[in-house]
């Protein structure tokens, strides 16, 4: 009876279809001011994989979902391959088991370096083709920079480029709503001495500087991360960034501790940050901007990633509403302007001609700029024509990624697994709340580095 | 209790009482997330579900445009509405009241409705509950009008477009007819092969009976996201690889143990003496089985049946891992999980609506069953070994 009753309703729902076929955003040939149509019909010539079926496994979820097959069309429709991209939130899991038991996609778009290179020393990935690490060195703004980020060792001990970086976030920004500084009368810094003078200004004035929210369900703590990297950066040289990744130099280290503090005195010091310090621990990063719009604003300035604008409230204008700025750095220290990013990376969990010829989609000037069109595609790639995007928010942002005198990526997605995604987070929580001091969340992090290097 | 069977215990109404009171803790979560999910996200991250049924009070920021500007007695006006025909008329239609102006941020609610705000240079503002203003000015506003803040009295409000969203979103017919070719075969096989095993290790001798009743008890606690790897290697070397049969495969490996369990527990319990006499007529173990055994077993089978349906139905684990990664062949959490919630899963509402919506099935299942659930448990559990 129950059985029956379940088959009705089964075939009410099946009324729905399947997915239709994505057709192609902008019409190969249209706007030839904005897209190297000659790109991606030099690409169509060269390259026909008609018959092949290409599987790719990514994070991109919902809306990324779409624009990131909006991008693939093209990649079909230039070759004739039929391409399945299927996105997951539990991404880092999924691909792990998949490449163990034996059933992976081609390829794997992978947010953190580091799970690429862990999987790469385990002899799951395959080495891009030839001349990709050159392609990236010669064509990326900081070439080096993400040369190796994508080279690993391999199974067999030796270095090769692994991966294909393709997207990138910027993380040193802050976010603003100019009608609330034009009214207070504040201005944007330039420098760092001047940002803090700004806080102290807003706190003096009878406001709250900032909104800062480090909830992120299991993820907890990886905005306090963003931070720290953030001044690292700024206090420090860029090789030292690197060796602290690294853990060449301990976590327990002054200049990293340094870091750390600062982070906190934005966060910690009373009056600087929306509802406390414990607010700050437990606000969910997604909530945490919405102070910025309320009136009477509930802070005046909140520093994330580019992805942020997707939890503005709705029908938030970036550009109008809400702007950002550049993080800044130190007058007084000559580090130039470095800048905090992420990005994804194309790594091949399974060979086949269709997935090095996507490799080679990827470079094309057409493949970044079909999603630069839309939104939330920033790219170091120099070859793309900045006409290409969407507004000018975008194109400001991309310049600041393309000028950057140094580009770093997110250090806590490189280290490894067990501190920089869960014992760095936890700590900066403690450290956040009150319930350790600076020197013992890092002593509490650098001893679990201590205990998996054994 | 049959000591006083016929008249009313003292305590009968504390125990209800207390009953009621446990029901009421139990669903809490339950009444906020059905709130929620007629809820926008916004409405969810600015107040509580508690709040939902109450008017909130919002402030709203608007720029008055100058090109309606009218001359009269030497002094230039604007008139308008700021509820109907200003630039937060969307957010506003229905009912609102505006409780206070103000012209700064810092302040949005300075003045009362119907004062007069300073605007400075000697022009004015006057701002009333309906929305309607009015400002005067010795000069011309020229360009940029008034900036105004006001805050206004919003009625409660829901909204069916949680529900639409997930009930509507391309492919969630196809993962509703997935959910149910996972879960339909893989409620019945395991307990088609758990009764045939029930029975053997309660009613038939063999040498190592009890060794294997124990490693059944023993598989009871080992998690099963132990076996994913191996076991969906296993599924790719003999050539089942993803697909649904594995699936189905996995879900009856995973649900045996305590299916097994529960009805060899409850099969031990019937009154030996109709099995007995049933082998003294000549029965064979198989008519035993098949003609006493099952069907007294009923409300035992019933009862693992809404249990593997639920675990199933609701199983986010074993599809990802052992279903393939397209579009076609997902399954309702899967789809929930990483196609509706949006980019880093900010989308509370739908998570919401998602819920009651995945739900209503195994609800049916449930209602539809439950007077066995409660006697084959109970049978099962208390009259054990």
């Amino acid at each position: 009876m129950t059985k029956h009753l379940l088959l009705g309703i089964a075939a009410v729902a099946l009324s729905a279809g399947l997915a239709s076929a994505q057709d192609l955003k902008f019409k190969p040939g249209d706007q030839p001011d904005r897209f190297d149509w000659s790109s991606y019909d030099q690409f169509a010539k060269d390259t026909d994989l008609s018959g092949q079926t290409l599987t790719i496994t990514g994070p991109w979820t919902g809306n990324d979902k779409k624009l990131f097959e909006s991008v693939l069309a093209y990649f079909a429709a230039a070759t004739g391959a039929k391409v399945n991209y299927s996105g997951s939130e539990s991404f880092e899991n999924d691909i792990v088991i998949a490449a163990k038991a034996g059933t992976p996609p081609n390829v794997a778009v992978f947010p953190q370096p580091g799970l690429a290179a862990d999987m790469a020393r385990q002899g799951y990935l395959t080495a891009m083709p030839q001349g990709t690490g050159d392609w990236i060195k010669n064509n990326y703004a900081a070439g080096q920079s993400w040369y190796d980020l994508s080279t690993y060792k391999g199974k067999d001990g030796a270095e090769q480029t692994y991966t294909f970086p393709f997207k990138a976030d910027l993380k040193s920004l802050v976010w603003y709503v100019p009608e609330n500084f034009k009214e207070a009368g504040y201005k944007v810094p330039e420098t760092m001495e001047d940002l803090k003078a700004l806080t102290e200004k807003i706190k003096a004035d009878g406001g709250t500087p900032w909104c800062i929210g480090l909830g992120s369900g299991a993820a907890t703590g990886w905005p306090a991360t963003d931070w720290v990297e953030d001044f690292m950066l700024r206090t420090q040289k860029p090789e030292v960034y690197d060796e602290w990744v690294t853990n060449k130099i301990k976590f327990t280290d002054p200049k990293v501790v340094e870091a750390i503090k600062e982070y906190g005195w934005f966060a910690k010091t009373p009056g600087f940050a929306e509802g406390g310090p414990q607010a700050v621990a437990t606000t969910d990063f997604r909530d945490s901007p919405k102070g910025l719009f309320d009136f009477p604003p509930k802070c005046y300035m909140h520093k994330q990633a580019s992805f942020i604008p997707t939890f503005f409230p709705e029908g938030t204008k970036v550009g109008q509403d809400v702007n950002f700025f550049y993080f800044p750095a130190y007058a007084s220290k000559d580090l130039g302007k470095p800048v905090l990013g992420a990005g994804t990376m194309f790594g091949i969990t399974k060979d086949s001609p269709a997935a090095e010829a996507f490799v080679k989609f990827l470079e094309t000037p057409i493949a970044s700029e079909i999603w630069m069109a839309q939104s939330g595609f920033l790219t170091p790639n120099k070859n793309v024509n900045p006409a290409a995007f969407a507004n000018d928010v975008q194109r400001h942002m991309n310049e600041i990624l393309l000028d950057a005198t140094t580009f770093r990526f997110d250090g806590s997605d490189q280290m490894p697994g067990e501190i920089g995604t869960d014992a760095f987070w936890k700590a900066m929580v403690a450290y956040t709340t009150g319930d350790e001091t600076a020197e013992q969340a890092a002593e509490a992090i650098q001893k679990r580095w201590d205990g998996i290097k054994k | 209790m049959s000591a006083i069977a016929g008249q009313k215990s003292r305590l009968t109404w504390a125990v209800q009482i207390s009953v009621v009171v446990m029901v009421v803790l139990w669903l809490i979560p339950t009444v906020g997330l059905l709130v929620s999910s007629f809820r926008t996200t916004d409405q969810i991250s600015q107040s509580g579900w508690w709040d939902a049924a109450f008017p909130v009070e919002k402030a709203f920021r608007d720029r008055i445009p100058a090109d309606g500007e009218t001359q009269a007695n030497g002094a230039y006006v604007l008139e308008g509405n700021l509820l109907t025909d200003g630039q937060n008329a969307q957010d506003l239609k229905s009912g609102a009241k505006i409780v206070a102006f103000g012209t700064s941020g810092i302040k949005p609610d300075k003045y009362k409705p119907g004062e007069t705000a300073d605007l400075g240079d000697g022009a004015t503002m006057t701002v009333n509950a309906d929305g309607t203003f009015k400002a005067s000015s010795p000069v011309s506003f020229e360009g940029s009008g008034p900036r105004v803040y006001f805050v206004a009295d919003m009625p409660p409000a829901f909204t069916l477009s949680n529900y639409r969203e997930v009930l509507y979103s391309d492919g969630m017919g196809q993962a509703f007819m997935n959910t149910l070719t996972v879960t339909i075969p893989a409620t019945i096989i395991p307990i088609l092969v758990a009764a045939f095993a029930a029975y053997a290790l309660a009613w038939m001798e063999f040498p190592g009976r009890g060794l294997l009743i124990a490693a059944v008890v023993g598989l009871l606690v080992v998690p099963l996201q132990l076996a994913l790897v191996p076991l969906l290697r296993l599924h790719q070397e003999v050539g089942i690889g993803q697909s649904f049969l594995g699936i189905w495969l996995a879900h009856t490996g995973f649900g045996l143990p305590l299916a097994i369990y529960l009805l060899r527990n409850y099969m031990v319990g019937l009154p030996r003496d109709i099995i007995e006499s049933a082998k003294v007529d000549g029965a064979t173990d198989f008519q035993i089985f098949m003609k006493i055994v099952l069907p007294l077993s009923f409300p035992a089978l019933a009862s693992f049946a809404i249990f593997q349906f639920l675990w199933v139905w609701n199983d986010l684990l074993v599809a990802k891992v052992f279903l393939p990664a397209n579009d076609w062949s997902k399954v309702m959490t899967v789809k929930i999980a990483d196609d509706l919630l949006g980019s880093r899963g900010g989308d509370w509402g739908i998570l919401a609506s998602a819920a009651f919506i995945s739900i209503a099935v195994p609800l049916l299942v449930f209602f539809a069953m439950q007077k066995y659930l409660v006697r084959g448990l109970l049978a099962g559990s208390v009259k054990g070994g």
